[in-house]
């Protein structure tokens, strides 16, 4: 997969903890010695399974298509691990493949939906997991109807925006990273941020009702 | 010091991406306005990066994690290992001599059913051939008109046949014809538009 000249004439950074896993992951599949690279890789995932569910949550809105997108994710990157470039961080490689994931079953959920019958439009609602102390129903309907207007304006954003708005600020990475992760130049990934900002503003601002 | 206001893309910058700068610093701690602007966002920014997570992490739980967590670890398992030949039909090992497993019982339920449909078959094909090689003489039921008193007390024309005789196919056609014209099925008339044709609906 190669990477655009905007994100490889950046600075070299010392590597991360996770970068520094890859590479040793590499290391042990390129040696022959498979069993223990799966274990460390174990590891890896462990560090990087929440980010990676974040992400893909927020390009997916389904659950088990974000299952199965991050698994995919995984699984690719273990079987390319070799193909892994020790200089560049290991997030920017993963998250370029987790958001080629998410568009790869977009892409036949749509094929999928086109031909389906509708069902029940809650039935792929997430389970809400109840959180102590209980608010009250009034203040429960607000924040449902505030987290609905958030998540409508979010997926009101035109795909490029919506990505790199949500690896910018959900998955916390860096325009320079951002840039590597989707093969766009950093100027670029700027103007799509503002861009996404500018209208989240316009659909969204307004003192909350508390 | 008189400095601008910041513009939009600025706060924005200095949000999500930029440190301010020190005369930035200063703006803002002297400007009301533009420290409330950018208040403002940043707290849209963080609510909408609170409302993407908090909705993903209940999503997939802990527990939900470690389960997927397992399902990779197995499914790297079993990559790159030569893929497991499956024996077909299915429980017999690849060198071993095809003999029937069906137990005696099912064989004979097997013969009946087989044995059933022959027949079936053949008395399909003759069990309506009723002329015995007389063409054009076809038993049919046929009816013999008789006159009801009861209707005819009511002042109706209509009459009620009566199953009487085997008659030939000309016969059964030139009755079937009279039927037609009747005055009776002329109130049938309506129906037969509705009814499709055969050929309409081929």
């Amino acid at each position: 997969m190669p990477l655009t000249a905007a994100g490889a004439s950046a600075a070299p950074a010392p590597l991360s903890r996770d970068s520094q896993l890859a590479a040793e992951i590499k290391g042990l599949v390129v040696g022959g010695e498979r069993d223990a690279a799966r274990e460390r890789y174990g590891e890896l995932v462990a560090r990087q399974q929440r980010r990676a569910v974040r992400i893909a949550y927020q390009y997916l809105r389904d659950v088990h298509d974000a299952d199965e997108a991050v698994q995919d994710a995984f699984i690719k990157v273990f079987t390319h691990i070799t193909s892994y470039r020790e200089d560049l961080p290991f997030e920017v490689w993963f998250t370029r493949i987790l958001v080629n994931a998410c568009l790869d079953l977009r892409k036949s959920r749509s094929r999928r939906l086109r031909w389906a019958v509708p069902m029940s439009s809650t039935g792929d609602l997430p389970p809400t997991d109840p959180v102590a102390p209980e608010p009250s129903a009034e203040q429960r309907l607000v924040s449902r109807e505030r987290t609905n207007e958030i998540t409508a304006a979010v997926e009101s954003l035109p795909a490029r925006q919506r990505t790199v708005f949500t690896l910018c600020h959900v998955a916390e990475q860096t325009t320079a990273e951002v840039s590597q992760a989707l093969g766009l130049s950093e100027a670029t990934v700027r103007v799509h941020l503002f861009r996404a900002i500018r209208k989240l503003r316009r659909l969204l601002q307004r003192e909350p009702r508390r | 010091m008189k400095a601008s206001h910041l513009s939009d893309d600025r706060l924005i910058e200095l949000c999500v991406l930029d440190e301010a700068s020190a005369t930035e610093h200063q703006h803002l701690a002297a400007c009301a306005r533009c420290d409330a602007r950018r208040v403002r966002l940043q707290r849209l920014l963080d609510e909408v990066s609170d409302t993407a997570t908090a909705a993903a992490d209940a999503a997939f739980t802990t527990d939900r994690l470690t389960r997927q967590q397992a399902r990779i670890l197995a499914h790297l398992q079993h990559e790159g290992r030569p893929a497991r030949v499956i024996a077909f039909p299915a429980g017999r090992a690849p060198h071993e001599p095809v003999v029937s497993r069906t137990r005696p019982g099912s064989r004979w339920i097997a013969a009946a059913a087989v044995a059933g449909l022959v027949v079936g078959a053949i008395a399909g094909r003759f069990g309506h051939d009723y002329s015995f090689g007389r063409p054009g003489a076809a038993r049919v039921i046929v009816a013999r008109t008789v006159e009801q008193p009861e209707l005819r007390a009511n002042g109706s024309t209509a009459t009620v046949r009566e199953v009487t005789a085997s008659i030939s196919d000309d016969e059964l056609l030139n009755q079937l014809e009279i039927a037609i014209d009747g005055p009776a099925a002329a109130a049938l008339q309506p129906i037969d538009d509705l009814t499709p044709r055969a050929w309409e609906i081929r």
